[in-house]
């Protein structure tokens, strides 16, 4: 690419021109970068935020008033309140795993029953937001699960493995009472793939009330 | 949504002797070379169709060579109680515990299964799951022949033997019960035993009861039969397979015939029949497919059944109704369309959806009326009331329905209970239809099933599941109580075939008001008979202490009355419909659970009650049989005094082993690697996670650049300026 130079002669047209295509150019730039910029701190932003409410609305479920929606237009309801209590964490799952549910926090897989009950029950969330802290979970460590009907599920960590997504090997209605969260494998991936990390854990005792 | 893959052969990992030499890279190399084929490694209901799989602690488990097969099957009007007896070898020099995965028809009740090693006969029992197995492993430590058959899907089971002997060979005879599927008047049958190509065991993947040194290649010779593998449809197992078929139809019968073997047909009487292999035997290379029909009738055709079961008896009646039951003049129909636009349903299904609809808009009549309700957390109705089916109406409505987009919440209840709402309910010589089309992605089902059992009246509920629509067990009880029926649509292109039948059904109902009345006391299932569209059965089952007094049945065939009465003690004897009544019974427990009308623990226990009962192998019961006394290392000889040597009613040694009655084949059938099949088949249908990454690291990496871009050179332009 040659260099605009000013020209002797007086004559700057060409280099304005060129300037001016360079300032378009800039800012168009600018734009696009802004708006993935924010896309991607809205991304995180909106999980976090989406956890008050959900906090706020599953707080409502507990005290007896059935299925709340944590906003008038969601499509969703919170189901249950998986905490990891050596990690400090509590998150707000919500029914459902569609990408509009995910998109604010876990969502409890189609098809398995609630954490507690006979089988298996199914949790994934987002890598990058929730469920980052499945990579510091190790056998052992406690689960708790709050449900809708204010019991709470107690698991304990039996193991951790990497599926394809397609090929979990999961049973939902397997024999006992088990938990499994699920999340995208890689942890610190950047693009999407088809791998997924499973943390299985077992009831240690019956549900309490 | 579980995307299932259409199964490609070509993408079928090629047997590689060379590195499926080791036994743990083995199963790794079949899942990457899956993996890199991109698709799912295998489905379940294609590799597990009857073969042996020997399996050896953590490793993946592998086929063993299946040698023969025979099946016996008796239909009994509606049902078809199927007993298929398989013989294996165990061709490798340890003491193996083999697991036996068999695919079967969803509604199959697997409630016997019989295992004889050498000459050992061992009966199974049914028992809660978790103690079958606790007995059998148990067993299996202690060196006891043992079998035990779980059910892994409602479709999928398995069989576990352990401590099959070097050399011995295994037959295992299963008993099931299966429901014979029925479709525009035309009764099939299918019998899964097809032998997908198979592929011999990976070196010694078998799990060592011995707990001795690693096993050897079970196929030494698997370089010299290397090339067969390549053509598995030209060089598979020979694999014969006999069958032979009891066909009680319950009604005069007429065609019989099969569209994947040839066939004899012996008669037998007006409505049985005597089918078996033209062949004498086949390879078991393909599914094997009976078909029949009805004898045209006038009236609809009534099978009666019994048979005592535990003291009481269990009666059986098969309503068809007559083939040519179509009205001259298609009775005015009054429509209500409900399509759920909420946000679940975007994407795909909202076309589909959409696509569905306007599908049946057009087949409406002059003479018809009709609405169209959409929902989201809001409804709105095109019209105030139901109009007239002209052109200007289904021109807005049709405008309408293309408009719709997908977002909010799904509230379900007022768009039903709007669609449900009928100003005249005793207008008669109009039929009323809601056709609603959803996901049922809801969790208020409870409020949902009672608005629709109060609130039905005359109307009839037809409920069309877009999408993957996890709820569909859900979508199937609504469509239950509102009596009408349930279409699932998974994909847009099966969108206009689905609606066609469904909306054949919508204009000719065959039989509707139906009642089943019992003379005499008697549990019934259904508790609530539904209306008979084109082609399909109605099938009334009870339990009571005798069969004897009358069953009315009455209804309506297009506006006539119709009623019919059946004496009980004319009912010919069938095989199998306590199972049929149990598990109709189970079924209903099953949905209660799902509803809530049952908790899960009471549900469970009803369903635990019934199998156990009735000796139906279900999600929480296991079949176990387990032999008296060790045999292993010290051989049969010291066990075969404590067992009949009898062999079970249905056994056929001659079937199974040819006339020579030479107990084991000199040779075994040839063996080929085991792919990344028999993995799979453990998973019949795992759980499908959805995607869980985000990309909002990367968008903000590549905005970041872009802005940093930017500004660099808007500060170059700003200097040239």
């Amino acid at each position: 690419m040659t260099r605009p130079v000013a020209a002797p002669s007086g004559r700057p047209p060409l280099p304005r021109a060129r300037g001016r295509g360079l300032a378009v150019a800039a800012a168009l730039l600018c734009v696009a970068g802004l708006v993935l910029l924010g896309q991607g701190v809205w991304i995180p932003a909106k999980a976090a935020l989406a956890q008050g409410l959900l906090e706020r609305a599953f707080a409502r479920t507990l005290a007896g008033e059935g299925a709340v929606r944590p906003w008038p237009w969601a499509d969703t309801v919170p189901v249950a309140r998986i905490v990891f209590p050596r990690l400090g964490e509590a998150y707000v799952a919500l029914a459902g795993s569609s990408g509009q549910a995910l998109a604010f926090g876990p969502g409890h897989v189609e098809g398995t029953p609630e954490a507690g009950e006979p089988g298996t029950a199914v949790y994934a969330a987002h890598r990058d937001t929730q469920f980052r802290s499945l990579g510091r979970l190790v056998p052992g460590d406690a689960i708790a699960v709050v449900r809708r009907d204010g019991r709470t599920a107690r698991f304990r960590v039996t193991g951790r493995r990497i599926v394809r997504w397609d090929a979990s090997g999961l049973d939902p209605h397997a024999p006992g009472r088990r938990l499994v969260l699920a999340t995208c494998w890689p942890l610190d991936g950047l693009v999407q793939g088809p791998d997924r990390l499973l943390v299985e854990a077992e009831e240690d005792a019956p549900t309490e009330p | 949504m579980p995307t299932r893959f259409v199964p490609d052969r070509s993408s079928r990992p090629l047997p590689c002797p060379a590195l499926s030499r080791n036994l743990l890279i083995g199963p790794l190399v079949a899942a990457l070379v899956a993996v890199f084929a991109g698709g799912q490694p295998a489905r379940a209901d294609e590799a597990g169709s009857g073969a042996l799989v020997l399996r050896r602690e953590g490793g993946a488990p592998v086929e063993a060579p299946r040698l023969k097969a025979d099946a016996a099957i008796t239909v009994s009007g509606p049902t078809a109680r199927a007993t298929i007896t398989q013989a294996f070898r165990n061709t490798t020099a340890e003491w193996v515990e083999g697991t036996y995965l068999f695919p079967l028809p969803e509604d199959a009740a697997v409630d016997s299964m019989k295992l004889v090693i050498g000459d050992r006969v061992i009966v199974a029992d049914i028992r809660e799951r978790q103690a079958a197995r606790q007995a059998y492993e148990a067993a299996k430590a202690e060196g006891k022949a043992a079998a035990l058959t779980e059910q892994q899907r409602p479709n999928l089971f398995t069989n576990a033997v352990a401590n099959i002997g070097p050399g011995e060979t295994v037959l295992v005879q299963i008993t099931y019960q299966q429901t014979v599927r029925q479709s525009g008047g035309t009764s099939s049958l299918r019998l899964p035993t097809v032998a997908a190509p198979r592929y011999s065991p990976a070196p010694p993947a078998l799990h060592l009861a011995s707990d001795g040194p690693a096993a050897p290649d079970p196929v030494p010779d698997r370089k010299a039969i290397a090339a067969p593998v390549l053509d598995p449809a030209r060089h598979g197992p020979v694999n014969p397979l006999t069958l032979s078929i009891d066909l009680k139809a319950g009604f005069p019968l007429g065609a019989v015939r099969s569209a994947t073997h040839p066939i004899r047909v012996e008669d037998v009487s007006e409505s049985e029949r005597r089918v078996t292999l033209a062949d004498g035997a086949t390879a078991a290379d393909r599914d094997f497919e009976l078909t029949w029909t009805p004898a045209p009738g006038a009236g609809p055709t009534v099978g009666l059944f019994r048979e005592r079961v535990a003291g009481a008896e269990a009666v059986l009646a098969v309503v068809t109704p007559p083939t040519d039951a179509a009205p001259a003049a298609p009775t005015p129909r009054d429509v209500v369309f409900v399509i759920d636009n909420s946000g679940s349903m975007g994407g795909a299904s909202m076309r589909q959806a959409k696509a569905s609809l306007l599908v049946g808009l057009d087949r409406l009549r002059p003479g018809d009326r009709f609405n169209v309700i959409r929902f989201d957390h809001s409804m709105e109705t095109v019209f105030s009331d139901i109009v007239p089916a002209d052109e200007t109406h289904l021109d807005r409505a049709k405008a309408f329905v293309a408009g719709l987009e997908a977002s909010g919440g799904t509230e379900m209840l007022a768009p039903l209970k709007a669609a449900l709402q009928d100003a005249t309910p005793d207008e008669a010589g109009r039929l009323r239809q809601v056709v609603f089309l959803t996901d049922g992605a809801i969790g208020n089902e409870a409020q949902i099933f009672s608005a629709i059992a109060s609130g039905r009246g005359r109307t009839r509920l037809f409920m069309v599941g877009i999408g993957s629509a996890p709820n569909g067990y859900l979508m199937r009880h609504a469509a239950e109580l509102g009596r009408g029926s349930f279409t699932q649509i998974g994909s847009a292109d099966q969108v206009a075939d689905r609606m066609r039948e469904l909306l054949v059904k919508l204009e000719s109902p065959a039989v509707t008001d139906l009642t089943a009345t019992f003379s005499a006391a008697a549990d019934v299932t259904p508790s609530q008979m539904p209306d008979l569209y084109r082609g399909e059965p109605l099938t009334v089952a009870a339990r009571m202490p005798e069969a004897k007094g009358t069953l009315t049945l009455a209804g309506r065939i297009g506006g006539q009355p119709w009623q019919a009465v059946l004496r009980l003690d004319a009912a010919a004897d069938g095989a199998g419909i306590g199972k049929v009544w149990a598990r109709a019974k189970i079924g209903d427990a099953e949905t209660a659970r799902i509803t809530g009308r049952l908790t899960a623990d009471s549900a469970d226990a009803a369903i635990l009650q019934l199998a156990l009962d009735h000796g139906l192998t279900t999600r929480l019961t296991s079949l176990v049989a387990i032999d008296a006394t060790p045999r292993r290392p010290h051989g049969a000889r010291l066990a075969r005094t404590d067992l009949p040597l009898n062999l079970p009613a249905g056994w056929d040694f001659e079937a199974v082993f040819g006339p020579g009655g030479e107990p084991v084949p000199a040779k075994p059938p040839v063996q080929r690697r085991a792919g990344a099949a028999p993995i799979q088949t453990a998973a019949a249908q795992p759980v499908a996670l959805p995607q869980t990454a985000t990309d909002f690291e990367i968008r903000g990496l590549i905005g970041a650049f872009l802005l940093g871009l930017g500004l660099w050179l808007a500060a170059r332009a700003r200097r040239l300026a």
